[in-house]
């Protein structure tokens, strides 16, 4: 249900908003528009049916898999798609694993040295990393590791070295808010009473970290889970830069060109995953802490 | 129910996404296997030196390489594959290419090709094979539906005709476009990825919308190719482009930004920078039913090209007219920035200055709107006019769109309408004269009306006579200046920048649409 009414919610803001993609087609093949040319090209693209018969026709593709050709080049909408979204999987995936690996050790770090300098060198570093904007960083980083240094080459290809850059660029601004968030949790879980009891009892701090992470484990997961959302839908800055054919900048394009079929497309695609990772969210935080069931139930 | 939707969900992205394997196969390398192909390797060892491989940035990238649609054929023009009858010189000339010579008489052309010509695998060109293209182009790309009309007849193997409905004096120009290169009809399988052209180069591997790889066509049909291959790598940023050259993985590229510019500049030891004024024109249209003669020519004497093609530091030439002065039809005479005179004209046609410094009359505070789109450097522009007229007395409204076609321009509601647009498409000046200036042109939205101007366009829809064209061309533009109906602000640079050594990129070309050619070389 939830995913129908994104879909019909955008299907009728596109349908409201400014801009013709008729008109938009036929002026990109750089004729003189005539009143003429356009009628018919509005005709072709099917844009004088009414709304719900449009809608109705888009939905009933889609139950059969089909999501449209593109308005932008007739090629279908799927396989452009699902290649692009593959290769955002790719980005967003490695560029999720990196930022958890650095921002887990470090906020544990920054929240039992709370107020001295290594937290304060580090918070640093995250503000830093949390603040720079994606494209002067991935400019900063081709200039240091590709000119300065010369460790990797500017033009990436499809292999292993070319995904190193984009996954930092990615990835350093995303850790910066992972240290952020997760060392506020885990000072939050540092004051309850339990950690003191658990103290005064005499167990080993590696006993009491333990704990601290399970108890905290739920918050976090929403907190990547949302991440990983925006990760989907907003790497465009990064794949225009480093040349990498994902999701963002194909919508990007889609969006200039007024290209509905591919941006209703893209919605669906994007609204699955952000249900799917909410869902699993859900229930990776119901095993973890099994009163959130009896709450909900 | 939360279970059930979960894994609803889940087996449907990962449907979808187990497609992705045959999808992302679509957008690998296309590896094109053709008999005169070589690997650069190859062509490297039988001379026994390193392969000499041109590595290129490219602004765009297209999903197909199918010279007859959309405006591919740019690309494969570009890629030095494609080839077309005639081709444009850097003095905007139609000179022959495939075809060795076209004359004509009355409403019929004919078009003698080049013996010699031949695709890059093996199969002579012929006057049947052009025929077919022609009638593919205009069947397949609606800018080119015009041939449809066109009698096109092959004559013998080498000649060909064509009988338009009425005389078509552009004809040779048209023939220019990159759209109409010849590709192998018969012997082209796949015309999106692998079309069989007649160009110095064919192509190695194609990603969709990505890099595009072309080698040596060792069986080139006008002599010795200088390169064996080259690789054009789709960046759309600045930056990294910049920083490619800079690090050695590029050799050349176009379209180099203001800020890269000043840096290759300073480094002339390493770079050769070549600009040159291009065939895109940023210009303005100044609207003959609201404003009265006086403050148009107030505006123009107002407008310093000169200033705002300094600030664009380097990327724009100040305009004269909208085609390069290099061009025959590129003469026409302008007055000189002068504010004072703009100043007189106004004071003359009884508008004062008021206290708040701005010119008024009978009461009413003339406040011009300058409409302009967000592209093209144009708002620029617009805020730069609105500072000068400023400081003469003439206070301006900005106003941007989205949608300059389907607002301002169709509307003709605003006083000044920026507009920027290729205004020398194929070294002809009819399709700039005939887009701005006719009766009813779309770009007319100024109201712009002269009755000796259109009585000259009509005579250049016919005039055949390369310097009539020319002379025609002038008188009619002048007029409009005169007339104080436009403004031409700057025509856009072509800027190339070279690796030491590179040489040949069609830097001295004013036209998008070229690239490397068989003299395209690379030394030391």
């Amino acid at each position: 249900m939830t995913l129908l009414a994104l879909t019909f919610v955008v299907f009728g803001l596109m349908y409201l908003a400014p801009g013709d993609p008729a008109e938009k087609r036929l002026l990109s093949q750089g004729i003189a528009v005539t009143r003429e040319m356009l009628t018919a090209e509005r005709e072709r693209l099917g844009l004088f049916r009414p709304f719900l018969t449009r809608f109705g026709e888009w939905l009933f593709a889609v139950l059969r898999g089909d999501l449209g050709v593109s308005f932008k080049d007739d090629l279908p909408v799927l396989p452009k798609l699902l290649a692009a979204l593959q290769n955002t999987a790719i980005l967003a995936g490695a560029s999720l694993a990196l930022s958890l690996l650095v921002a887990f050790p470090l906020s544990i770090l920054c929240a039992y040295r709370k107020g001295r300098l290594s937290d304060h060198v580090i918070g640093l570093f995250s503000f830093l990393g949390n603040s720079l904007p994606s494209f002067l960083l991935s400019v900063l980083l081709m200039y240091f590791l590709c000119i300065r240094i010369d460790l990797f080459p500017v033009i990436a290809t499809g292999d292993f070295s070319g995904l190193i850059l984009p996954v930092l660029s990615l990835a350093i601004p995303m850790t910066g808010r992972f240290i952020r968030l997760f060392r506020a949790e885990l000072l939050l879980q540092l004051s309850m009473e339990y950690v003191t009891g658990l103290r005064n009892r005499g167990l080993k701090e590696r006993y009491i970290i333990r704990n601290i992470l399970h108890n905290a484990l739920g918050h976090l997961l929403v907190l990547i889970g949302l991440q990983i959302g925006s990760l989907f839908s907003g790497s465009v800055v990064i794949e225009t830069i480093f040349r990498w054919p994902g999701i963002g900048k194909l919508v990007m394009d889609a969006i200039t060109a007024r290209d509905y079929p591919v941006i209703q497309g893209f919605v669906l695609l994007i609204g699955a995953i952000y249900l799917l990772i909410n869902q699993l969210t859900d229930v990776v935080m119901k095993k973890l802490d099994p009163r959130i069931e009896v709450r909900y139930d | 129910m939360r279970k059930l939707t979960l894994g609803a969900l889940a087996v449907s992205i990962i449907v979808m996404l187990s497609g992705c394997a045959s999808a992302t196969t679509q957008t690998q390398e296309t590896p094109v296997t053709q008999e005169t192909q070589q690997s650069p390797e190859a062509a490297a060892s039988d001379t026994g030196s390193e392969p000499k491989i041109l590595r290129a940035a490219a602004s765009f990238a297209y999903p197909s390489l199918d010279v007859h649609k959309e405006y591919y054929g740019w690309y494969t023009s570009i890629y030095g594959v494609s080839e077309t009858l005639f081709h444009l010189n850097e003095y905007s000339e139609a000179v022959p290419k495939l075809a060795e010579e076209m004359t004509s008489e009355g409403e019929t052309w004919t078009i003698t090709l080049n013996e010699k010509a031949a695709f890059s695998n093996g199969t002579p060109l012929t006057a049947d094979m052009v025929k077919r293209n022609l009638e593919r182009a205009a069947k397949v790309n609606s800018r080119f539906a015009y041939l449809g009309n066109f009698e096109i007849a092959a004559v013998d193997e080498h000649t060909l005709t064509i009988t338009t409905p009425e005389v078509y004096p552009t004809l040779k120009n048209d023939l220019a476009s990159p759209e109409l290169g010849i590709m192998d009809l018969d012997a082209t399988t796949d015309f999106d990825h692998a079309p069989i052209c007649t160009g110095p180069f064919v192509i190695d591997s194609f990603v969709p919308e990505g890099d595009v790889s072309v080698v040596k066509n060792t069986a080139y049909w006008n002599g010795d190719v200088q390169l064996d291959g080259a690789t054009f790598y789709y960046m759309q940023e600045d930056e990294p482009k910049l920083l490619a050259m800079q690090s050695g993985e590029i050799d050349c590229y176009n379209s180099v930004s203001s800020a890269a510019l000043e840096i290759y500049q300073s480094e002339p030891e390493n770079y050769d920078v070549v600009s040159i004024p291009g065939a895109r024109l940023q210009f303005y249209i100044l609207n003959e039913r609201t404003l009265g003669e006086e403050v148009r020519a107030a505006v123009n004497l107002t407008v310093d090209k000169e200033a705002i093609a300094s600030y664009q530091a380097g990327t724009v030439s100040a305009a004269n007219g909208p085609f390069a002065e290099s061009t025959a039809y590129g003469q026409v005479s302008i007055p000189a920035t002068d504010p004072e005179a703009a100043e007189s004209l106004l004071a003359a046609a009884g508008y004062v200055k008021g206290e708040d410094g701005f010119y008024a009359k009978d009461g009413e505070k003339l406040t011009l709107s300058i409409a302009y789109y967000a592209a093209r450097s144009l708002d620029t522009v617009a805020l730069l006019m609105q500072e000068q007229l400023r400081s003469v007395g003439i206070d301006s409204e900005l106003r941007v769109e989205e949608d300059p076609d389907a607002t301002y321009i169709a509307n003709g509601d605003a006083d000044i309408a920026l507009y920027c647009m290729i205004a020398d498409k194929s070294g002809d000046p009819l399709y700039f004269i005939n887009s701005t200036l006719a009766e009813g042109a779309i770009l007319n939205c100024g109201g712009f009306e002269d009755s000796t101007c259109q009585e000259m366009i009509e005579t250049l829809y016919y005039e055949t006579d390369p310097q009539k064209r020319a002379n025609l061309a002038n008188s009619i533009v002048q007029i409009a200046v005169d007339d104080n109906a436009f403004g031409y602000v700057g025509l856009f640079n072509n800027i190339t920048v070279l690796r030491k050594g590179v040489s040949g990129f069609a830097e001295n070309v004013p036209y998008d649409f070229y690239g490397i050619d068989q003299n395209t070389r690379i030394d030391g």
